[in-house]
């Protein structure tokens, strides 16, 4: 019972050094997440060598199957790219997705314990996948 | 120049006009020496007194060119013509005219043809406008359908008829070329007595001149088109030419995306015959029922499915499977074909949950793509009136167990999704219903159902355990109906994915026992 403005996608790039950090805004589903793995890949690739790829969800409004289908895929492409994948200020409703197919750990890394990363506990998911 | 008097005689002419004009001297009669128009519009003249600023110039022709004629009064009376040559910004003005009015049918074309995602109708439009606008007849042809060709033929005026036939495109010079795609044989270079009878629509008897130019689609050939004009005299300029190809360019793209459509549609038709769900029935002792509402969206394939293997033999297990794929369409329809195909393979392995997953697993998984399922496997037997439930979920949401008294609960199984990570664990829950008592599987179309008063809430799981609270005691039949049936109702007219419900019911069978004037059998709570 989650209410559901509805929310345009949104996509913003930082490009750092070591670090690319995308901030999604708005629903991440069928429709927007090709467009996410598209974006991320692409920086992926023209980066020289991010040691971190950060995504940022706190103005992400909603995700779907299709949107975790394109987190495995971005965490599957940083690993091959020798980058660490970082999921930032995760709604409540993503982590529970995460932890109901069982791929929270895999994305974020064992390090992360189950019960961090809630809306109210943002500084332990920014710390998500530091090992 | 002309000098002419008031009686129409020429006075003098000089000597580009002497040129212009061969057979005229002096002292001819203008009527007799230069056309109407002209002698028309001097007599005019000469009746206004040679007052010749309030008109604008006469223009005509003079054999094959086109002059304006101005004139000048001299004092006595005489006028003096002077014929300029106009055909030039003639020529110029014909041609834009003839430009705007193919840039208009060219516009028409594109929206008439566009507008249908039917490829016959789309064929037969294009040769209806064909024959209109360019031709006295045209006939499209596409491409073939094994050795096969759909021709359709219209004449102006007529209908369009289209026949499938065999045909040899090479009887046509240029129109094999065509039909690959190559570029068109100008018109010149195909004699209309070559025509083969074929190519002729019915009530059309002889070609004259005739155009063969190919129907560019979406990088493949959509076709040819060919133009006929019956008589010799007239026929194609080159201007024509080029604009039967740009009105074959649009022809051909929107042919191309009407065949693209259709044949999608009937890839989509196919695929979802083939997925239908099975019928669920009472087997041995043990209700089953399910419920499925696609999502509205109809091109695309929804990702939720369920399967039923029921047991041989009584003393076997039954499998159902409910679960839903990542993503829509034939990339969905393509996994949860794979998805049942190999769960049907791994029955007899079915007493090991976690095996099956694991081989199911390594089945699905990709270098490609990351697309998932999530599923619940549910291994059904009957005993002593009871019914045995292992039950396991990859990743999906936990079924739920509603009593005959009321009391909701969740079946605490947990596991990891299928198809994108090297290793899954799951957790396989035992559980016992006892007649009454029914086990609900479903997907997230129904705690996920948009709607409510406001149309963006979502149904949500406390409602559906509410809703399923309600049904205690229920055949599972009548539970998956009215579990529908609410979400479908709280999603209204709106949007909504795909709805997949799958009950196993204990049903109430045998002699009841009174206690207390109210029906009921023991409500045991052992095997969780």
């Amino acid at each position: 019972m989650i209410e559901h403005p509805p929310a345009e996608f949104g996509l913003t790039v930082v490009s750092e050094p070591m670090t690319l950090t995308f901030h999604v805004t708005g629903e991440l589903d069928y429709d927007t997440s090709g467009d996410l793995v598209h974006c991320v890949v692409e920086h992926i690739d023209r980066h020289p060598g991010p040691r971190e790829v950060r995504l940022d969800f706190r103005a992400l409004t909603w995700i779907d199957s299709s949107g975790l289908s394109a987190l495995l895929m971005i965490h599957r492409r940083a690993g091959a790219a020798g980058a660490e994948l970082r999921l930032d200020n995760r709604p409540g409703f993503l982590d529970d997705r995460l932890r109901l197919t069982n791929v929270l750990e895999h994305l974020i890394g064992c390090a992360q314990p189950l019960d961090a990363g809630t809306p109210e506990a943002d500084g332990d998911a920014t710390r998500a996948g530091v090992t | 120049m002309l000098v002419v008097d008031p009686h129409g005689d020429l006075v003098r002419i000089n000597r580009a006009a002497r040129t212009l004009l061969p057979g005229a001297g002096h002292g001819d009669s203008l009527h007799d020496v230069v056309p109407s128009w002209l002698s028309d519009a001097h007599q005019r003249l000469v009746r206004r007194q040679g007052d010749a600023s309030s008109v604008a110039p006469p223009s005509g022709a003079i054999d094959e060119r086109l002059f304006e004629a101005h004139a000048s009064a001299s004092a006595d009376g005489d006028v003096v013509w002077w014929l300029v040559d106009d055909t030039g910004r003639h020529l110029a003005e014909q041609a834009l005219h003839t430009a705007q009015e193919r840039t208009d049918i060219l516009a028409q074309v594109s929206s008439a043809l566009l507008s249908t995602l039917n490829a016959d109708r789309c064929m037969e439009m294009a040769a209806a406008m064909a024959a209109e606008h360019m031709a006295e007849a045209a006939v499209v042809l596409s491409p073939p359908h094994g050795r096969r060709h759909t021709l359709t033929y219209a004449v102006r005026g007529g209908p369009a008829t289209r026949v499938n036939r065999q045909i040899d495109p090479r009887g046509v010079p240029g129109l094999s070329e065509a039909l690959q795609g190559f570029p068109p044989v100008p018109a010149r270079w195909i004699n209309p007595d070559d025509i083969p009878d074929w190519l002729l629509p019915d009530g059309f008897s002889a070609a004259g001149s005739v155009i063969v130019t190919p129907l560019p689609g979406h990088g493949v050939p959509a076709g040819a088109l060919v133009l006929l004009r019956s008589s010799t005299d007239k026929g194609f300029s080159e201007g024509e030419e080029i604009f039967a190809r740009l009105f074959a360019a649009r022809a051909g793209a929107a042919l191309s995306a009407a065949r693209l459509y259709t044949e999608q549609a009937a890839i989509t038709a196919t695929l979802m015959r083939e997925l239908l769900p099975p019928v669920l029935r009472r087997t041995h002792g043990v209700e089953y029922a399910a419920g499925y509402r696609p999502a509205k969206d109809n091109e695309r394939v929804g990702g939720d499915f369920y399967d039923f293997h029921p047991a041989a033999e009584p003393t076997q297990e039954t499998l159902v499977v409910l679960g839903d794929v990542a993503g829509k369409g034939l990339e969905a329809a393509v996994l949860t074909g794979k998805i049942r195909n190999t769960l049907h393979a791994l029955l007899p392995l079915a007493a090991d949950h976690q095996e099956v997953l694991d081989l199911l697993n390594g089945a699905l998984l990709s270098s490609h793509h990351t697309r998932f399922a999530t599923l619940v496997l549910a291994s059904v037997s009957r005993r002593a009136g009871r019914v045995r439930l292992r039950l396991t979920s990859a990743g999906h949401l936990p079924p739920l167990v509603v009593r005959s008294g009321g009391e909701v609960e969740q079946v605490p199984t947990h596991g990891t999704l299928i198809g994108a990570l090297p290793v899954v664990t799951a957790r396989t829950v035992e559980t016992t219903l006892a007649p009454g008592d029914t086990c609900l599987l479903y997907t997230d179309g129904i705690t996920e159902a948009r709607g409510g008063p406001l149309g963006d809430e979502f149904f949500g799981e406390p409602r559906l355990r509410r809703a399923l609270a309600e049904c205690a005691g229920l055949p599972a039949e009548a539970v998956v109906e009215r579990v529908q049936m609410l979400a479908s109702q709280w999603v209204g007219a709106g949007h909504h994915d795909d709805m997949a419900t799958l009950a196993v019911g204990a049903p109430r069978t045998g002699p009841l026992t009174v206690v207390g004037g109210t029906a009921r059998h023991p409500l045991p709570r052992s095997g969780r």
